[in-house]
């Protein structure tokens, strides 16, 4: 029953809620569900990180303070002191002086 | 995120900390753990020799799509599996790192020396390190490798796609008498090999044979038994019934399609089971008996379909409304169209374990082809409809043509070479046509069933109103709820189904379910049904547990330990509050919705809300202080400004308060704080009322003393202590006034006490002769007429006046008398 069908008042004030909690429940969808894993630069430089996602190498550099948010399904990203790590695409990669690590 | 992470955290430690941690115990944080390095090796040469072979599986199966697709997921799980192994030198990368940072640079050349156990330590840590990125390197390579194999697999197949559409054959050789020995040939094969099959079961495994027939029959039986037992009046048509529903028509057409094919289905589907279980098929006759139970499932499932949508033998439930004789024809003709196609589709599936020669397939596909393509044309043909001058009229336009074009199509197709591209139409029509019907009759008995009142009119829904105590609003809401289930249960079967007859295969459905079980994503956001589903499901637990705790610890705990009502209703209200908090909250984070991102829109909305929402803000927390305050409780007598009634309900933004009146008045909370608040129940309810009684100057003062006194004590509402006390309290301006003053246990008792009192005072009163004054205040007006002006000679005169007018009247009166003349009434004027 749409809600302009709806004469009576308490009626009206559910449905106006149902319609609320809707919209609540797609904002927090959408709002909430980044969860790719993301790379902070906390240097003055700009920094590069190597991704490789879904069979091809790729180049990430990183300005000074910048965020990035990559690898949503799992990778390897080779850190700036050449050392080789995996992803899963829930973490965080945080540089600082010239040093990545994962959280 | 928190379960993410929680599952990550417990297959870390489970893969990495387990042998760690003896060997960091024992060793100190400077050995490596010997294992890891050489296990993950291990793991990932055996992901290459898996992957090795799958290559080489690909170039044999390049012509077969469903192996493709099969080697598809078994690649994506190795990928996967390549990335968890390098995972699990995440924690010993970190533990090499800090301890290399923790050692320092190697000394420059300048610099003193520095011990040899230190640099002994790095060299070995970064030695360690090498290798481990080695591993890793390897495990990267593996899955750049995996990915370009998934890239190749879905080239080959949408070439094969094409391939299959767009081959032309050569029909002139495939058309000779060649094909009929070919035939015959491959019958007399296919005839050995069955009857020696048979020979043997019979021989061998006749027991098995028979055992198995008996327990899938049983449970077909026990299926359609149960099924006609439980759903029986929902999908057996009522020859009785003149005049059915439209609902009560789709839901019967719906369902005897649904019920009896799934009970076929389960029969042959549990024949082949138990089958194999009983080792009675050999690899041919398996796959021969797999595809005789498909064609079977399926021209049951189209015949039962047309049979409910057009039911020829009982025209008031046909849904679509043709004449009969069309009915039949058609039920006839649907049914033969997909008995075509489907021993095509048998027939294929022998000729492809026969080996036999391409010709006989061509020419096979051929003949099928032409006869669904004649079909279609038949049916377009067809007058189902009657006018009412009795002529037969045809379908509507853009079904006649659609069908015409279908036919033509597949023939025109067949006859120029093309066969794949005839068959694969001519295989859609059937299965698609079917599965679209029946799922578009299912969405219409939905859309019923949604319908206002609708729920309420069918079988289930008069039983619940007769069993339960369920009302029409909640019956109608069910019904909606019913229909939203109906569509999903629609949506869930039929999706898939239609995929697989569009030539997906179902590893790629699953691959789909599985990408859309774990996340979509689109840009950076990830979308995941299952986070989001179980969100929702832990915050539904969450709020039934705490209306359950509420429940109980209001009627179990609260109620036996006397607590008073008011706390009661407090304490409910808080915990409730509390509860619903924490499941959403422990309901998002389960969704893996980050709060730290809500957090930022928080942080914008904030300036919002203190200025908009300013007002509910406040009166929710004058909420919040109510309940932990508490100046009043449900259930008491307050006055606040011009508003006096009893509490009823206290809630987050307002308090519903019901006054004498029986008026419910919502006051804002923060009114309810900020204002003062009469509560005339707050610690006891007792209450002092006050009744003025006045008597007659004159009056014996000390004996009315004594008599109010006696009646204020004589009531047995007035307490004793504090005791009644009688005012002698002014010399009013009419009468000597006196004031009773009495306390009463409970002051909502004062208006029976006041109406007694005053009762027994009047009384009393009389008895005694004492006097209530009564000061009449109305100001009553009365008309006098006007005063003429003092004048004797004015009044002399009237007097005259009227004197004369007297003996006129008299003179007058005798007149009459004498003539004998009535009175006549005087004139008007």
């Amino acid at each position: 029953m749409p809600c302009e069908m709806q004469q009576r008042r308490w009626e009206h004030r559910y449905c106006n809620m149902w319609k609320s909690l809707v919209a609540a429940v797609a904002l927090v969808a959408a709002v909430g569900s980044a969860n790719a894993a993301s790379a902070v630069n906390k240097d003055a430089e700009t920094r590069t990180l190597v991704v490789t996602e879904g069979g091809s190498k790729t180049d990430l550099a990183l300005a000074a303070g910048e965020t990035v948010e990559f690898c949503a399904n799992g990778c390897f990203v080779t850190l700036p002191n050449g050392d080789l790590e995996a992803l899963t695409g829930s973490e965080t990669v945080e540089i600082s002086g010239g040093v990545a690590r994962i959280k | 995120m928190l379960f993410r992470l929680l599952r990550l955290v417990l297959v870390l430690a489970l893969v990495v900390s387990a042998p760690l941690s003896f060997d960091a115990a024992a060793q100190g944080l400077g050995q490596a753990p010997a294992g890891l390095v050489a296990d993950q090796q291990k793991i990932l040469q055996d992901l290459t020799t898996k992957t090795d072979n799958l290559e080489k599986k690909i170039q044999q199966d390049a012509e077969d799509d469903s192996a493709l697709v099969d080697i598809r997921l078994q690649l994506e799980e190795l990928s996967r599996q390549s990335l968890n192994s390098a995972l699990a030198f995440r924690t010993r990368l970190g533990e090499i790192n800090n301890r290399l940072e923790q050692l320092g640079a190697a000394p420059a050349a300048g610099q003193p020396p520095e011990p040899d156990i230190v640099s002994g330590e790095r060299q070995a840590l970064v030695s360690e390190k090498a290798e481990i990125n080695s591993v890793i390197a390897v495990a990267q390579t593996l899955s750049i490798r995996i990915s370009g194999l998934i890239d190749n697999i879905g080239n080959m197949r949408s070439a094969l796609f094409r391939n299959l559409l767009t081959k032309r054959y050569v029909l002139s050789d495939a058309l000779s008498p060649q094909v009929f020995s070919d035939a015959s040939d491959e019958f007399g094969n296919f005839y050995k090999a069955v009857s020696s099959w048979l020979s043997f079961a019979f021989k061998f495994k006749f027991q098995a044979i028979l055992a198995a027939t008996f327990v899938a029959l049983g449970l077909a039986l026990v299926l359609l038994v149960g099924g006609r037992r439980l759903f029986g009046r929902v999908f057996e048509a009522d020859p009785a019934n003149e005049n059915p529903s439209y609902l009560s028509r789709l839901s019967v057409a719906f369902w005897s399609t649904l019920l009896p094919t799934l009970a076929v289905g389960a029969f042959l589907g549990s024949t082949i089971f138990f089958f194999n279980y009983y080792n009675v098929l050999r690899g041919d006759i398996g796959l021969f008996l797999n595809a005789l139970a498909t064609v079977i499932g399926v021209v049951f499932c189209v015949n039962r379909l047309t049979n409910a949508a057009l039911s020829p033998r009982l025209p008031t439930w046909r849904l679509i409304p043709v004449e009969t004789g069309p009915a039949r024809w058609l039920v006839r003709l649907a049914t033969a169209m997909a008995v075509v196609i489907s021993v095509n589709t048998f027939l294929s599936v022998i000729n492809d374990k026969m080996g036999s020669p391409l010709s006989l397939t061509i020419a096979r596909s051929f003949v099928a082809t032409i006869i669904v393509g004649i079909i279609l044309i038949l049916m377009a043909m067809l007058r189902p409809f009657k006018a009412r001058d009795g002529s037969w009229r045809p379908w509507p336009a853009w079904l006649r043509y659609l069908s015409l074009s279908l036919g033509l199509f597949t023939i025109v197709a067949a006859l120029l070479g093309y066969i794949g591209l005839a068959l694969f139409v001519s295989l859609q029509v059937v299965v698609t046509g079917t599965a679209l019907i029946t799922a578009y009759i299912g969405f219409l008995s939905a859309r019923a069933i949604g319908d206002e009142g609708a729920f309420a009119n069918t079988s289930v829904g008069r039983w619940l109103s007769a069993n339960s105590s369920y009302e029409d609003t909640a019956l109608d809401q069910l019904g909606l709820v019913v229909s939203v289930a109906i569509n999903l249960m629609i949506v869930l079967v039929f999706l898939p189904l239609i995929l697989l007859m569009w030539g997906f295969q179902p590893g790629d459905i699953q691959a789909w379910a599985y990408k859309l079980a774990t996340g979509i994503n689109i840009g950076s956001v990830t979308i995941s049904v299952t986070g989001i589903l179980s969100g929702i499901v832990v915050f539904v637990i969450g709020y039934f547990l705490t209306r359950w705790f509420q429940g109980w610890l209001d009627g179990s705990v609260m109620a036996r330990g006397k607590v008073d009502t008011g706390v009661r209703n407090s304490i409910r209200l808080a915990v409730g509050y509390a509860g619903v908090a924490l499941a959403a909250l422990v309901g998002i984070s389960a969704a893996g919705i980050d709060l730290s991102s809500l957090a930022l829109v928080a942080g914008a909305l904030s300036l919002g809300i203190g200025f908009g929402l300013q007002n509910v803000v406040s009166n929710f927390v004058s909420g919040l202080i109510l309940l932990a305050e508490r100046p009043f409780k449900v259930g008491d007598w307050i006055v606040a400004g011009d508003v006096s009634g009893t509490v009823k309900k206290i809630s987050v933004r307002a308090t519903e308060i019901e006054t004498f009146q029986r008026q419910s008045v919502i006051l804002p909370n923060s009114n309810l704080i900020n204002n003062s608040v009469g509560n005339w129940t707050h610690r006891n309810k007792l209450g002092r009322i006050d009744i003025k009684v006045g008597v007659a100057y004159g009056s014996d003062v000390k004996q009315v003393h004594a008599i109010l006194l006696e009646i204020a004590r004589n009531h047995p509402l007035v307490l004793k202590n504090p005791e009644p006390f009688v005012l002698f309290s002014n010399f009013g301006a009419a009468a000597l006034e006196f004031e009773i003053r009495v306390f009463l246990a409970d002051v909502m008792n004062g208006n029976i006490l006041q109406n007694d009192v005053r009762f027994a005072v009047l009384e009393k009163f009389n008895d005694e002769h004492i006097e209530i004054p009564s000061t009449p205040r109305a100001v009553v007006e009365i008309k006098k007429p006007k005063a003429w002006p003092i004048d004797d000679d004015k009044i002399e005169a009237d007097f005259a006046e009227q004197e004369q007018v007297k003996a006129e009247a008299e003179a007058e009166k005798k007149r009459l008398a004498k003539t004998g003349r009535k009175v006549r009434k005087p004139d008007p004027d």
